[in-house]
Parts: structure tokens; C-alpha cells; sequence
């Protein structure tokens, strides 16, 4: 899987900027992000809420909106040659690449569909203008994509509520991949389904990704789904990309402590061993800590992690780390 | 020994629809487990959504009056209480939501919701007495009333508010805790944080905690009985850790095929393009 980056994104600072009374407030929420994701491959987002998660994929998807501002930086598709970057685009230019080349699944399925309306209709909506076509054509081309999501066509006729929540989601997933995107985003997906299902919607979203060969973004909290699904991880804390690398390889070897943290503390069954938790909370991002910003709450935080911000290093190839135990070798 | 709680084929019927188009849903059916009085314990309710867990977990609060079956606690009837006892069952049945941003009303601060709960249910008769009952539990969960004084919910973390909560719940000094999902919303680095706090609980204080969830693992974790609900039913009951390691009816199995452990990483499947 080493084809060319799909995706770049360099040194990207995005912030909120909020205005009460005459006291305006700085929340740097995406500081100085750099990585980029393959064709053909899932690249897991993992962090806990107030991470700066959302607002990174918000920048890459262009959707830079104010109280949000961009500060720096790139993020580049490369189906777009001419407007590299998607919040510098004309609406009827990103109006022409969503759907058709970007696409989103979103965690809360009832938002996306309309209840009001049957989903067949909202199929329409959506994917008509981008397919184009006879509406005979165009049916045939949904029926088939539904059948390679083992879905049954009968759904079509269905009203959202007549759903359940894991059908739901199976239907947002079949509405991001009919136009064959070459990037979808997923955004906590599978967080508000059962485990069961969840395993089900999983397989799904991998098999339609090798099936077609796209690109995936995929955003959750929760490390077991990026052990199960992903291939490429990136851990972010506090807005900052803090380790990238293989999943197999991250979780083999984590090597900043919060990550290894993050992993070693997951209950597993079958292993009877006391997991130890962390001290101290995510710090507030409106007031970051100087230097590292996991330097309070790292059990090998030195008088260096207090002042300077470490850097993004390699630490073996294709896996980086931004830490300064490891880099002078003491983790 | 004497139950602290007991459950005698329990069940509830919700009915829906007028005279002609009358519904009935059974969201519980026949469930039976008791907690023994003297013996402390995690007690994991496990089942996916729909299955009939929260609507276990609020007879048991005395919240619904079950359909049919008996529901004691402490050898009394829950569902036959009278308005004078009311108060001193709330006080030792205490519940813990699922998102603490949503149990606390943003506008009020922390500290009243401890206050009141000191006076109603705690015993407090003063300010001094309140406050007193109120930094007691917060220090069994590792915060104190300087720390929460005067701050309103959305100046804490979800972990901290999840912690006050149970904060809150300690004040009138239970002898049951009802847990809905109490660690789905909290985050990652901060969960074991509070399944670690459930076991100190049960091994300091002996509480027993009735521990709802749908996560395999944390209840592999901490709990030390289960039981596995579908649809209004139980399907296996046991040790947790033998349930979890060696589940025998099919459903129990499923789901523990489903738990993504970052152990098993299957090996991606070839690309087909």
C-alpha cells in the first residue's frame, strides 16, 4: 500500500476565536498538523473529545467557518490539481468535488436522513445531481450498490424511523460510497451502536473501502475499532498530533506515553491484571500548558518537556513520535 | 443471610394506543437475581439497546412499579412503600447517569445539587453539617469541596463531573448504587480512572453497585457477578469472569465475538483493486 499521498496535510493551525464583551478568547484547536494519508487505505484519528479531532477534519473538509479560523498551513487533495485546498475554493467548485470525491459518514444517522421522507428519496437528493442519468438508470445504479452492501432493496421504501439504528447507519454508509469516492470521512461512525452491530458496520465500511479502493479518514475514540480496523494511526492530544504510525506497529510499540497509556489501559477479557489509570484531566485548550502539552500528566516529564514543544521525529521508519523521551532514547 | 436486594420473576408491561389499537411491549420479562445483605459486589447488567436494562435499573429506583413478580429491598416490598419510608429507601438506593453533562443543570453549581442531597437525604440539619457530609464523599472519590466550590459543570471534565456525581450519590451514604453506563461518556484516558474508583467503593465502603453496560470488557474488569439481557430476558447469568471467558447460550457468544480486542488484529484482507 504505498501509492501517492491522497491527502497532505502540512503544518496546519486552525483556531476558534471567540468575542464576549469585549474579551476576545483564542482556542488553538489544530496546532501544527503534519501527515498525510495513501490511496487505498484507512488512516484511524484517535484522541478523546476536546482533542481537536472534529475541528480537523472540519479544516480538511474545507468547512472553516467562523468562530473557526485557519492560521496556517495546508491541506491538500490531490483529485483537486487546480484549487488545492478546498476553503479556498469557489462553493460551485466544492459543491462539484463533494459526493462525488469527498464524502462523509457522520455518527448521528437520524441527522442525515430526513425523516420525513422515504429513503429512496433521500437517495435522490443526494446522489442525483452527482450521477446524473436516467431515474431508471439511476435506480438500477442504487439497487446495485445496495446489493454490494448486502442491504435489501426493500429499505428503499422504508421511512428512516421504520429503521434501526444499525440499518440507519448502513444506509449513510451505502449514501457516502455510491458516487465510488476517492475520500470519505468517517466520523465516529460505529460510537452510538451496539457492539454486535457495530462489528457488523465495521466489516462493512472495510469491505466496500478495498472494494473500491478509496481512502478513509476515520475518527473514534475508541482504540479497539482502530486495532480492528485501521491501518494507519494518528494519535492526537490536546490539538497536537502526537504519535503516527502503523496500527499494527503503534500498537506493537507505542511509543509516546500517552499513546502507550491509551493502550495499555484497555480492559481486555481474559486478562486479570489491574489497570492503572491516569492522573490529571485534558488540559483546558483555551489555556495551554508550555512545552509538551501532556508534560502534567506524564509520568516522564523532565524540566525539557516543560519548556520546549517537542517535535515531530522519526523513531523507527514510517512511525513518528513527538516526544522528547524518546527522542534522547529514555522511553 | 438476608438479601439486600431481591428480585422475584420481575417483569414490566408498557402499553401503548387506545381502546382498539391496543400495544403491549414487555420490556422485562421474569427476571430473578439477588444481592446478598454483608456480602458487597459489582453486579454487571449486560445487554444491547432495547434489551430492557434501564428499564430494570429504574424499578429497581422505585421509579416504575413492576408488572408483575416482587422487587424487596431489604426485605420490603419496593413497590408497596409508603410515603414515609420513600425517603429512606431513595437515601439508600442512589442512581449514577450515563452523560454527567446532562445530569447536572448547566446553570447551577455543583455544590447545591450536594447540599440539597446532604439535607433531603443525608441527615445534614445545617449549612455546616452539609458541607461537612458533602466533603466526606468527595474526598471517597478523590476531590474536595475547596476544589468544587462554587464551580458550575462546564468548568470541569467530563471525568471530574462523572466523579461528583458519584460524589453526589455518596452523600446520603447508600447501600446500593445503580450505574447506567456510567463510563460510555467519559473519556478514554479518564475510564479506568472511574471503574478502578466502583471496585474501591465496593472493597472500602462495601457498597454493592448494580453496574449497567453494554462494554464486555470493563464488566470482565470489575464485575464480579453478570447477568446478559435480550430482549426483556436473561439469557446467562454467573461469575463474570467464567460467563465472559466461557459464554454457553448462543447470544452470550455473539457478543463475545463481537468485543474488538486489540489483540486479535486480523490480518487486513488483500485489496482488490
Amino acid at each position: 500500500m504505498n501509492g501517492a499521498p491522497i491527502l497532505t496535510v502540512e503544518n496546519l493551525k486552525a483556531r476558534f476565536r471567540t468575542k464576549h464583551f469585549g474579551v476576545s478568547r483564542e482556542v488553538p484547536a489544530v496546532d501544527d498538523i503534519t501527515f498525510s494519508i495513501r490511496r487505498n487505505e484507512i488512516f484511524g484519528l484517535a484522541g478523546e473529545s476536546s482533542s481537536g479531532k472534529t475541528t480537523l477534519i472540519k479544516t480538511i473538509a474545507g468547512l472553516v467557518r467562523p468562530p473557526l479560523e485557519l492560521v496556517g498551513g495546508r491541506a491538500e487533495f490531490s483529485f483537486l490539481p487546480d484549487a488545492p485546498t478546498l476553503h479556498q475554493a469557489s462553493p460551485a467548485a466544492v459543491a462539484k468535488v463533494r459526493w462525488r470525491h469527498l464524502s462523509y459518514i457522520m455518527q448521528a444517522s437520524m441527522n442525515v436522513l430526513n425523516p420525513l421522507r422515504r429513503i429512496s428519496a433521500t437517495f435522490r437528493d443526494f446522489a442525483l445531481p452527482h450521477l446524473g442519468g436516467t431515474a431508471g438508470d439511476f435506480e438500477r445504479k442504487v439497487t446495485e450498490h445496495l446489493a454490494l452492501l448486502r442491504l435489501d432493496p426493500s429499505i428503499l421504501d422504508a421511512y428512516p424511523h421504520e429503521l434501526s439504528g444499525g440499518m440507519r447507519q448502513r444506509v449513510t454508509i451505502a449514501l457516502a460510497t455510491i458516487c465510488r469516492p476517492d475520500f470519505i470521512i468517517a466520523d465516529e461512525p460505529t460510537t452510538a451502536l451496539d457492539v454486535i452491530v457495530q462489528k457488523d458496520v465495521l466489516g462493512m465500511i472495510r469491505s466496500i473501502q478495498r472494494e473500491m479502493g478509496s481512502s478513509v479518514l476515520f475518527v473514534t475514540h475508541d482504540m479497539a475499532v482502530h486495532a480492528a480496523l485501521t491501518d494507519r494511526l494518528g494519535v492526537m492530544y490536546a490539538g497536537c498530533l502526537v504519535e503516527e504510525g502503523a496500527t499494527s506497529a503503534v500498537f506493537a510499540r507505542p511509543r509516546h506515553p500517552y499513546t502507550r497509556h491509551l493502550i495499555h489501559s484497555l480492559p481486555r477479557i481474559g486478562d486479570d491484571r489491574q489497570r492503572a489509570s491516569l492522573a490529571g484531566s485534558p488540559p483546558n485548550l483555551a489555556d495551554p500548558p508550555p512545552g509538551c502539552r501532556f508534560h502534567p500528566r506524564c509520568p516522564l516529564a523532565v524540566q525539557r518537556c516543560r519548556q520546549a514543544r517537542p517535535a515531530m521525529l522519526e523513531a523507527e521508519p514510517g512511525h513518528r513520535v513527538a516526544c522528547h523521551a524518546v527522542e534522547e532514547g529514555r522511553s | 443471610m438476608n438479601p439486600l436486594l431481591e428480585l422475584e420473576a420481575v417483569s414490566k408491561t408498557f402499553t401503548r394506543g387506545g381502546l382498539l389499537s391496543r400495544r403491549t411491549v414487555e420490556a422485562v420479562k421474569s427476571v430473578s437475581f439477588r444481592l446478598e445483605d454483608g456480602k458487597p459486589e459489582i453486579f454487571a447488567v449486560i445487554g444491547e439497546s432495547g434489551s430492557g436494562k434501564s428499564t430494570l435499573a429504574r424499578m429497581i429506583l422505585g421509579m416504575h412499579r413492576p408488572s408483575g413478580g416482587r422487587l424487596r429491598f431489604e426485605g420490603k416490598d419496593v413497590a408497596a412503600l409508603t410515603a414515609a419510608e420513600r425517603p429512606t429507601f431513595m437515601a439508600k438506593v442512589q442512581p449514577i447517569f450515563q452523560n454527567p453533562f446532562e445530569a447536572f443543570n448547566p446553570l447551577k453549581k455543583l455544590d447545591f445539587y450536594l447540599f440539597m442531597t446532604a439535607r433531603r437525604f443525608g441527615g445534614a440539619a445545617s449549612q455546616d453539617g452539609a458541607e461537612q457530609a458533602s466533603d466526606v464523599a468527595l474526598r471517597q472519590v478523590g476531590l474536595t469541596l475547596d476544589e468544587i466550590r462554587g464551580r458550575f459543570p462546564h468548568e470541569l471534565s467530563g471525568g471530574q463531573l462523572q466523579r461528583v456525581a458519584i460524589a453526589r450519590a455518596l452523600v446520603s451514604k447508600p447501600r446500593l448504587i445503580l450505574a447506567d453506563e456510567p463510563v460510555s461518556m467519559v473519556d478514554a484516558s479518564l475510564r479506568m480512572s472511574i471503574v478502578n474508583l466502583f471496585g474501591e467503593l465496593r472493597d472500602r465502603l462495601g457498597l454493592s453497585i448494580i453496574y449497567i453496560t453494554h462494554d464486555l470488557a470493563t464488566a470482565y474488569y470489575i464485575a464480579d457477578r453478570l447477568i446478559i439481557m435480550r430482549k426483556g430476558e436473561v439469557v446467562e447469568e454467573g461469575p463474570a469472569r467464567e460467563v465472559l471467558t466461557h459464554p454457553k447460550h448462543p447470544y452470550s457468544q455473539q457478543l463475545r465475538a463481537a468485543v474488538l480486542t486489540p489483540d486479535a488484529l486480523s490480518p487486513p484482507p488483500q485489496p482488490t483493486i
